[in-house]
């Protein structure tokens, strides 16, 4: 196993490359991407659809191996990894949050927070309970542990998505489009409840989007373009660098082989 | 994490109640079946045993032959009280024995005639004759005196005779001589199949007239056994034999067939004078007991063709409930669930339905068992000689339901593995195609 270590980069990419065949056509969905993400950092995925964000996002979080080039997560090169260790990463270190939402219909609010803690099997009941309403409380659904993914909104459901994203208190959540099915006002509640926990617990958040609005958000933006790295935008201090609506000029990093 | 996987599987049947009420009901269909099958085999073994164990073989027998000439032999034991005394301190495991005169002849009334098979008896020592029949006219009391006679009602019906009435028995003698004796019907009794078919009862005394026997001959020695030696007759058997050889009798080889099968054989055999078989329930009953083999045959043909469809119906619900559920088992896999846990937590949900449906397929096959036996249905002719009853009688054993129940929950399992297998093999990202 390889050592993690506490100061390097959570997320760090080298050259990576992932293509798809597509009956006797090959996609070549990413390029050959270099990438660091620091510890603590909220940052944005950007570029158009197609453009290779999700397939970053798929490698960053270990839900897909690159078919060359080298990623690694908290110090772990995942292309060493059998899929049962693959699968353990994830399990803790790497919380999830999906545009869909992909909460387990049959189970309840509180039920699908807590599986993840459940599936690590770590906590007693008592305790796998305290952080799970914890965690509810924080993203405002404590009224709503009872019910069924069905008769919440998308907002609601994106909160039980976050809560259960950080339940295990990974050290990188991962959020694809986590606002595209919601309307504005809910998003922005979203993003600013992602804000919060990131700037509370320091856990990095990387999301992909193509709406400008959120990408304001981000302290940090990473431009894919034709699945390669683009242009990465940092904010000195960590604050929003453009105002929301404003599509921030992008610049060419230095690492991107591409 | 078997709780979580536990808690999915059976909310997801809950969801998917209808899928699930649908496939249960045909899990507990076929365990019904199954239950009342196993009953009615069970049912038909235990009464074969019961009756036939009773009206026409001991547990074990020390039967034999006599044969005054080369070429004829008599079913016939000499010194009988010497061979219960053998026998009796060579079976432990004893609890009783009974003397049973054996022969064949023609009986005859005022309207007509049959050959049958004729069992001599002391009714005074049967300890198990009375529980066995059924009397529908006369009195069993009645076989204490000389001169009477047990018939069957199909018998009495073919003879157009009823208690009380008078008969005649007619054989040969072992001096080759024909002899007759006048009987009086004491009872008639109730018919109890294939059985039934051929036996009469006349006291013991009457059939020695009849062959004119010496008063210390009988036809076999009956020797009932404890309940828990019957299941493993080898050793006894084994054991008696010996204790007869070292006793001076001559015994014949081990032969697993009715005594009334080996004429011919024994016939061919050069000896003369008395020589002993020792013989099982089994072996005096194995021309019955491919009733049983067909009732079972016909179980497993049955039970593989149930199986099957039980296997194709959940293999193809399992296939559909996991389309249905692909992205859900991605989204699974994804934030951490093992490839071992998808597979163990669709086991569980395909177990989970498997067993509710057999458990109350097993109950209502096995209530149902109860009710077909107290209703005491009357079954035609023909299927009595099968049933060796004239009534439908199903015996729902707990072990049998209980195998039942774990073959087609097991069953249910097993159909579900292949899915399963398959469904944890998906890659997360594929699994979630929207990811993509």
């Amino acid at each position: 196993m390889t050592s993690t270590s506490a100061d390097g980069p959570i997320v760090s990419l080298v050259d990576a490359t992932k293509d798809y065949a597509l009956g006797s056509t090959v996609v070549h969905a990413l390029r050959g991407a270099t990438l660091e993400v620091p510890r603590g950092a909220f940052m944005s995925i950007v570029g158009p659809s197609g453009s290779g964000k999700t397939t970053l996002l798929n490698l960053i979080g270990c839900v897909d191996r690159p078919t060359s080039g080298r990623v690694t997560v908290d110090g772990r090169d995942t292309s060493k990894l059998r899929e049962r260790e693959l699968t353990r990463l994830r399990l803790h270190t790497i919380g999830f949050i999906f545009q869909s939402f992909n909460l387990v219909h049959v189970l309840d609010v509180f039920r699908n927070v807590e599986l993840p803690l459940l599936l690590q099997g770590q906590l007693g009941a008592r305790a796998r309970r305290e952080r799970t309403l914890a965690l509810l409380d924080r993203v405002g659904l404590s009224d709503h542990i009872k019910h069924r993914p069905s008769e919440l909104s998308g907002g609601q459901r994106q909160r039980v998505a976050i809560a259960r994203a950080l339940v295990t208190r990974p050290k990188l959540v991962l959020a694809d489009e986590p606002t595209a099915n919601l309307d504005s006002a809910t998003g922005e509640s979203i993003l600013d409840l992602m804000k919060d926990l990131n700037r509370d617990d320091h856990t990095t958040f990387i999301f992909s989007t193509h709406d400008a609005r959120v990408m304001a958000h981000a302290s940090s933006r990473v431009y894919i373009e034709d699945g390669r790295v683009a242009s990465i935008e940092e904010s000195a201090d960590g604050s929003p660098a453009v105002a929301a609506g404003r599509m921030p000029a992008p610049v060419t990093p230095s690492a991107d082989p591409g | 994490m078997l709780v979580a996987d536990l808690r999915i599987a059976w909310l997801s049947l809950v969801e998917h109640r209808r899928r699930a009420l649908f496939l249960g009901g045909a899990i507990s269909g076929v365990t019904m079946l199954l239950v009342l099958l196993t009953s009615l085999s069970t049912g038909v073994r235990t009464t074969l045993i019961e009756t036939a164990t009773t009206l026409s073989t001991g547990h074990v027998n020390v039967g034999g032959f006599f044969k005054v000439t080369g070429g004829m032999a008599i079913p016939a034991v000499t010194h009988a009280s010497k061979v219960v005394e053998v026998a009796t301190e060579a079976v432990p495991e004893l609890e009783f024995a009974v003397q049973r005169g054996r022969g064949w002849a023609k009986l005859v009334s005022a309207t007509g005639s049959m050959q049958a098979g004729i069992g001599g008896i002391d009714i005074g020592s049967e300890q198990r004759f009375r529980r066995a029949l059924s009397i529908v006219d006369g009195s069993l009391d009645g076989l204490e005196e000389p001169g009477t006679i047990l018939l069957f009602r199909e018998q009495a019906d073919k003879l157009g005779v009823r208690a009380g009435d008078a008969l005649t028995i007619s054989a040969q003698t072992t001096r080759g001589v024909n002899n007759t004796v006048d009987c009086r019907v004491a009872a008639i009794a109730k018919d109890v199949g294939m059985l039934s078919k051929f036996n009469v009862f006349i006291p013991a005394a009457s059939l020695r007239e009849l062959y004119q026997y010496r008063p210390d001959t009988t036809g076999a020695v009956q020797l009932y056994v404890r309940g828990d030696a019957v299941d493993d007759l080898g050793p006894i058997t084994a054991r008696l034999r010996t204790a007869l050889q070292d006793a001076g009798y001559g015994v014949m080889d081990p032969d697993d067939r009715p005594f009334w099968m080996k004429f011919d054989t024994v016939s061919r055999q050069a000896w003369t004078g008395q020589k002993l078989d020792v013989t099982t329930w089994e072996g005096e009953l194995s021309f019955l007991t491919w009733t049983l083999s067909a009732i079972d045959g016909l179980s497993w043909v049955l039970l593989v063709i149930l199986v099957a469809i039980v296997i194709a119906g959940i293999m193809n619900t399992m296939w559909i409930a996991i389309r249905e559920r692909t992205r859900e088992i991605g989204t699974l896999r994804a934030i951490g669930m093992q490839r071992v846990n998808v597979v163990r937590m669709l086991l569980l949900e395909s177990v989970l339905l498997g067993l509710f449906g057999a458990l109350l397929g097993a109950g209502m096959g096995a209530g149902l068992a109860s009710l077909i036996t107290s209703a005491h249905l009357e079954v035609p002719l023909a299927v009595q000689l099968f049933l060796m009853s004239d009534e439908v009688r199903l015996i729902a054993e707990p072990g049998a339901v209980l195998r039942a129940v774990l073959l087609l929950t097991a069953v249910t399992g097993l159909a579900a593995l292949q899915p399963a297998l398959r469904a944890a093999r998906l890659r997360p990202v594929d699994a979630m195609s929207h990811f993509g």
